[in-house]
């Protein structure tokens, strides 16, 4: 009965989503093992049982195709204090690893951060994507936060591109400092900013003074300014941002940046930004934000 | 390791000015060597000299650790930041783990490196168990190369055999015969840093046989050719061990561009230099062929209009011929 999944200690929903995608692509054996191994977990979750099983996952599912990538709408939680997962271009085998950390019981605290915790310890590059990926679906979510913030310290682009992009954990438990060091790491490394949840809630005067003083830098040394950056300074404009951002609407060779910047002034109550406007009304076209990153930017809600 | 030995130009042979056309084309792998001590100019350089995929064996890093948890970071920094660093220059890294022979000698640190080992293991990319076996060939050398056959029995892993510098055919036989003992099939135990001396008894006793080529202390690469010339194909490996020392992270490009020159046909070169690494290690089940024939997939994702961003398996090329850094 490949077809319907029906796991005893199924935590909700979620869980059976990802049941239901990860059937299609592995065989009947493979299946056989895992849901034995998810049962065996969720009744006896010994760390070296879990740390044997985390480890195998693309071995067990050796039949699949390695180039499948997965992508689903966001999964709806159940309870509304669990965060919904993202899942997009995943490889089969980071899916198999959250499901599985979906699957753990909720022991008392200690021992559930502990049992993970190794698993973080002793990750290899794939492991620890998957474990970052998996945030929004432990328990005890307060808990993980100095994770959080030290993996996006990570190295190793794919653990990063894990947290910051398509997650909804940072944003949701991070505090400012941490959520601002996310932001500004993700334009550091180039990554793609509208990809990150919570940009918009989370946006703040302190991450924004930062992101001028980066932008001024990065103008000094030549380089070419993410235009991103200036949707994000737009709610925070003041007279320093404004001098860089005049500069750039009038010289730069990139559209997208002088598009970036007319769409920051407009959005902006900052005097100077709208009289530059008004007064510029050839400016118009570049208010026209289809096809621009930050399409849709006034509607968001995160 | 690199003991400098005083030589002078005209002791070693004729010069022979590189020459990477001579072997445009091939794919290259190289089984033994420590990136971790490698600069990226390094991983540029193999990359552009055709390496396609590596093995780094866990190692001494120099001088001896004195806690575990430096083991530990270092078997982390083998499956996680090395790999990803290779990845950007295009290069597969894989990994054998094991405790070496010279830190087998702190015996109490070593039974906590036994304890740590079934941890990194079975990791995807790991290869095998390794670099294990002799150096000063004592008993504490013997009691953990012992134990971690026994450990690659049962994770079915190869094992990559470090031979001894000192006394290095009776340490070389010794290690076979151990190795047999534990009942381990020749076929999956490569035996590391070989010589005219010891290659003829590898071979026949059904081992993998490789060999390092490193300037002034191990294998020179004419002397390669020879035995390739002698020998065959058949289960010989070429790499580099390069590491922390005086020595060269593209002796396997260069080997093959030297049997070019000499005439050995491009599948023996191919076999020595590519195929051989992937049926020795491959018995791991952790690396196949199709694995290092995947192209490196460029994400050119979001570019923003006139602002080309490099990503994933892509890294910006300095000019190394400029004084202007920009």
């Amino acid at each position: 009965m490949k077809d319907e999944v029906d796991l005893t200690n199924k935590r909700d929903t979620d869980a059976e989503r990802l049941a239901n995608q990860i059937v299609r692509h592995v065989s009947d054996e493979e299946w056989g093992v895992l849901t034995d191994q998810i049962n065996q977990l969720a009744n006896d979750p010994q760390p070296n049982t879990l740390a044997r099983v985390f480890t195998a996952i693309p071995r067990t599912i050796r039949s699949a195709d390695k180039d499948l990538r997965i992508t689903f709408d966001e999964t709806a939680p159940v309870n509304s204090d669990q965060l919904p997962l993202l899942v997009k271009d995943w490889s089969l085998a980071r899916l198999v690893r959250v499901w599985v950390l979906m699957n753990l019981p909720a022991l008392e605290q200690q021992a559930y951060v502990s049992l993970i915790d190794r698993l973080f310890k002793y990750g290899e590059m794939e492991e620890l994507v998957a474990l970052y990926s998996a945030l929004p679906i432990y328990h005890d979510p307060a808990a993980w936060k100095p994770r959080c913030t030290e993996g996006i310290r990570s190295n190793m682009a794919p653990v990063r591109q894990a947290i910051i992009l398509n997650n909804h954990y940072p944003s949701r438990f991070l505090d400012e400092g941490a959520w601002n060091q996310l932001v500004l790491k993700a334009f550091f490394t180039d990554e793609d900013i509208p990809q990150i949840i919570g940009l918009k809630t989370r946006n703040n005067a302190a991450l924004a003074g930062a992101l001028v003083d980066y932008a001024y830098e990065l103008h000094a040394a030549k380089r070419n300014i993410n235009p991103f950056l200036w949707v994000l300074v737009a709610p925070f404009l003041d007279d320093r941002a404004y001098r860089l951002m005049e500069q750039l609407i009038q010289e730069s060779e990139h559209r997208s940046t002088r598009k970036a910047v007319a769409y920051a002034f407009s959005a902006s109550s900052f005097a100077p930004a709208a009289d530059f406007i008004k007064e510029n009304s050839e400016l118009t076209d570049l208010l026209d934000t289809a096809d621009t990153p930050w399409d849709g930017w006034l509607d968001q809600t995160d | 390791m690199c003991n400098y030995s005083e030589r002078d130009r005209a002791s070693m042979g004729e010069r022979v000015a590189l020459d990477l056309d001579l072997v445009k084309g091939f794919r290259f792998f190289d089984p033994h060597i420590h990136m971790v001590s490698r600069t990226t100019d390094d991983y540029q350089a193999m990359a552009d000299a055709g390496v396609v995929a590596v093995i780094e064996p866990a190692f001494w890093v120099g001088q001896p650790r004195t806690g575990i948890d430096t083991f530990r970071d270092y078997y982390s920094s083998l499956i996680g930041w090395e790999r990803f660093r290779a990845s950007q220059f295009g290069i597969k890294h894989f990994c054998t783990i094991g405790l070496n022979s010279r830190e087998a000698n702190n015996e109490a640190l070593a039974e906590a490196v036994m304890e740590l080992l079934p941890f990194f293991i079975y990791k995807e990319g790991v290869v095998g168990v390794g670099e294990i076996g002799f150096d000063d060939q004592t008993a504490a050398e013997e009691k953990y190369y012992r134990l971690q056959l026994e450990l690659a029995k049962d994770a079915r892993l190869p094992v990559q055999v470090h031979t001894p510098h000192r006394d290095k055919t009776k340490g070389t036989s010794r290690s076979m015969d151990i190795a047999q003992e534990h009942g381990l099939d020749p076929g999956k135990v490569i035996i590391d840093h070989n010589t005219e001396e010891t290659v003829k008894e590898v071979l026949e006793r059904g081992f993998w046989a490789a060999f390092t080529i490193y300037p002034f202390t191990k294998m020179g690469n004419e002397r390669m050719v020879e035995i390739v010339k002698q020998y065959g194909p058949e289960r010989i490996l070429v790499n580099s061990a390069a590491d922390w020392g005086i020595s060269d992270p593209l002796a396997v490009p260069k080997t093959a561009a030297l049997m070019v020159k000499s005439g050995i046909p491009k599948e023996v070169i191919e076999q020595v230099c590519f195929k051989n690494a992937v049926a020795a290690f491959g018995q791991s089940g952790q690396l196949d062929e199709s694995m290092l024939t995947e192209s490196m997939v460029i994400d050119q994702g979001q570019k923003f209009e006139g602002n080309s961003i490099l990503r994933g398996g892509q890294q910006p090329r300095r000019d190394a011929g400029s004084i202007i850094i920009s």
